[in-house]
C-alpha cells in the first residue's frame, strides 16, 4: 500500500486508454505556427481544438505591446498585487474590461479557474446557499468545495428545477447565489437566461453567469449571452477568461454591485497567487481593444460555426443541441472515440476528446472548436474528413449526402500548408475576414 | 431498524433503482461507494433525485459525511424532520 495505490483504479483506465494507441491527456505539438496550424509527429495539423475563438493568438497587435511591456516593465511580478502592489497595466486592464461591459468594478485573476474559485468560495459563507448547475466546469465545482456555503445542484438548463430547489430553501436564511454558464465547455449549448433570471427575481437570489466560452462570441458587442439575451442587468456578476477570445491567460469578474473592492482583501485566490506579468496584461488589454474594433470577426466566428455544425449535422452526426464555436459529436463508447479521435489526429484535424466524468451522462464527446482564423477550406476540410471516418467506422448512414457537396481533399490542404513558413508573425492579420 | 426506516429504506431503493436504472439490493450496512459501486457524478445525481423524492435540500457537504445506507437514512431522517 503505497501513497499513490489509490490511483490504481485510474491508472488502469488511462492504461486501456493508451493500449488502444490514443492518448489524448499528453499530446505534444513540435511547433503551432498559427492560430489554427500546429506541427505534430512533424505533420502539419489543423487545429480544432483551441478555445482560440477570434483567432488572436498571433495577432501583431497583441504580441507588439506584449514584447514592449517586457521590455519596459520585466517578465514577471513576483508575487500578488496585494503585497507586491498593482502595476499601471493591471488597473489599466481591469478599467477596460470594466468599461467593456459598462460595469464600475472589475478584478482581474490569474487565470479563468482561479476568478472562479475566489469569486464563488467568497461571496457566498457559511449562512448562504450556493445553486449551482449540474454540469457545471470544474472550476464552478473546486469553488464550492472551497467555499463554506451548503451547495445544491439543479438539473441543468432547468429553471422549473431551479425554482423547486430554490422553493425548498425558501424559509432558510442567508443569501442565494445561482451560478449558471454562457455557453457549456462540452456540448456548446447555452442557458435559458431569461427564464433563469425569473426564476432568481421570484426568489430574491442573486445570479452570477460565467462567460468564459461564450465572451467575444456571443452579443452584439461580443459580451456574451447575458448582452445577447438583453439580461445584463440582472445579471450581479459576469465571470470569464482571457485564455479563449482574449488569447492569453488570467480570469475577470466584473459587478456594479457597491462594496465590490473589498473582495481584493477577502478573496484568497486572488490574494495568494502571483499577479499576471506585464506580457500577459499588455496583450491581453490589446486583444480587447481589437475584440471591440473588429466585430467582424466575431461575424466570421458564427459563420464558421454554423457551417461546421451544419456540415456534420447533415452528415448524420448526432451533435449538440446549437449551432455555436463548440461544436461536440457525441459517441456513446469511449473505445470506439478514442480510435476515431487518434484517426483524425493521424489525419491532420486536431481536436479534443472528452471523456466522463468531465462530460454529462457518461458519453464521449469529439469536442471541437471553431475560430474565426478557419477558412471555410479548413471547415470544409473537417467536415469531410470526419464524415469519411466517419463512415469507416459504421457510425453514419451511407445514404446521405456530405456537407459540402464538393470534394475537399486533405492533399490539397496539406500542399498548401507545406508551402507556408514556419513562423509568420503576421499569419493571422485579417484572418478569415474575406 | 425501525419500521419508519425499513419504509424509508425501500423507498430509497427505489430512487436509486431509477438513477442507476437498474436493480438494486440495500442494506443498512453497505458502503455507497464501495458496495453500490457509485461514482461521485452518480453520488450527486442519486442525491438530486432523493431531494424530489422527498421534497426536501440535501446540500451536497451533508452527502459528503454518508459513508454507509445506515448514515444516509440518518440523514434522511434528520432533514425531513427539519423540513
Amino acid at each position: 500500500m503505497s501513497l499513490l495505490s489509490k490511483f490504481q483504479p485510474l491508472a488502469a483506465r488511462y492504461d486501456a486508454l493508451r493500449a488502444s494507441g490514443a492518448d489524448p491527456f499528453s499530446v505534444k505539438f513540435d511547433d503551432i505556427v498559427s492560430s489554427v496550424e500546429g506541427v505534430l509527429k512533424g505533420k502539419r495539423t489543423l487545429l480544432f481544438g483551441t478555445n482560440n475563438y477570434l483567432g488572436l493568438t498571433f495577432d501583431p497587435h497583441s504580441m507588439e505591446r506584449s514584447i514592449e511591456a517586457i521590455r519596459m516593465h520585466g517578465t514577471g511580478t513576483t508575487g500578488s498585487r496585494i503585497a507586491n502592489g498593482s502595476y499601471d497595466g493591471h488597473a489599466e486592464l481591469e478599467r477596460a474590461i470594466a468599461d467593456f461591459y459598462g460595469r464600475k468594478h472589475c478584478m482581474v485573476f490569474s487565470t479563468g479557474y482561479q476568478a472562479n474559485l475566489a469569486m464563488i468560495s467568497t461571496l457566498v459563507g457559511k449562512d448562504d446557499h450556493l445553486v449551482i448547475d449540474a454540469d457545471s466546469h470544474a472550476s464552478i465545482y473546486d469553488a464550492s468545495r472551497l467555499g463554506h456555503a451548503p451547495v445544491v445542484r439543479f438539473r441543468h438548463n432547468n429553471p422549473d428545477d431551479l425554482a423547486k430547489r430554490l422553493a425548498r430553501l425558501k424559509d432558510q436564511p442567508g443569501d442565494k447565489l445561482i451560478v449558471v454558464e454562457g455557453i457549456y465547455s462540452m456540448l456548446g449549448d447555452t442557458a435559458p437566461l431569461k427564464e433563469f433570471v425569473d426564476v432568481k427575481k421570484e426568489f430574491g437570489a442573486y445570479l452570477m453567469v460565467d462567460e468564459a466560452h461564450s465572451m467575444g462570441v456571443l452579443g452584439k458587442r461580443g459580451r456574451g449571452l447575458a448582452e445577447r439575451e438583453g439580461v445584463e442587468d440582472d445579471v450581479d456578476f459576469v465571470v470569464g477568461t482571457f485564455s479563449k477570445s482574449l488569447a492569453s491567460v488570467g480570469g475577470y469578474c466584473v459587478s456594479s454591485m457597491e462594496g465590490f473592492e473589498i473582495l481584493r482583501i477577502a478573496a484568497r485566490p486572488y490574494m495568494f497567487t502571483a499577479s499576471l506579468p506585464p506580457a500577459i496584461i499588455a496583450s491581453t488589454t490589446a486583444a480587447l481593444e481589437t475584440l471591440r474594433a473588429e466585430p467582424q470577426r466575431r461575424e466570421k466566428l458564427t459563420a464558421n460555426s454554423r457551417r461546421f455544425y451544419n456540415g456534420l449535422k447533415s452528415a448524420g452526426f448526432t451533435v449538440g443541441p446549437e449551432a455555436n464555436p463548440i461544436v461536440a459529436v457525441i459517441i456513446d463508447k469511449v473505445d470506439v472515440a478514442a480510435a476515431f479521435w487518434k484517426r483524425l489526429v493521424d489525419e491532420g484535424m486536431y481536436l479534443n476528446l472528452a471523456l466522463p466524468p468531465a462530460t454529462p451522462s457518461h458519453q464521449a464527446f469529439l469536442r471541437s472548436s471553431v475560430s474565426a482564423a478557419h477558412t471555410f477550406e479548413h471547415i470544409d476540410f473537417a467536415i469531410e474528413l470526419m464524415t469519411r471516418v466517419g463512415r469507416e467506422f459504421g457510425l453514419l448512414p451511407e445514404n446521405v449526402h456530405p456537407f459540402p457537396p464538393r470534394i475537399v481533399t486533405a492533399e490539397r490542404l496539406s500542399a498548401r500548408a507545406a508551402t507556408m513558413p514556419v513562423r509568420r508573425p503576421a499569419a493571422d492579420v485579417g484572418a478569415g475576414m474575406a | 431498524m425501525s419500521e419508519d426506516q425499513t419504509a424509508l429504506l425501500n423507498e430509497v431503493s427505489d430512487v436509486l433503482e431509477s438513477v442507476l436504472n437498474k436493480k438494486v439490493e440495500l442494506k443498512p450496512e453497505m458502503n455507497i461507494v464501495n458496495d453500490l459501486g457509485l461514482d461521485s457524478i452518480a453520488v450527486m445525481n442519486f442525491t438530486m433525485a432523493l431531494e424530489d423524492k422527498f421534497d426536501i435540500s440535501i446540500p451536497l457537504n451533508d452527502m459528503a459525511s454518508v459513508v454507509t445506507v445506515q448514515d444516509l437514512l440518518d440523514t434522511l431522517q434528520t432533514l425531513r424532520s427539519a423540513a
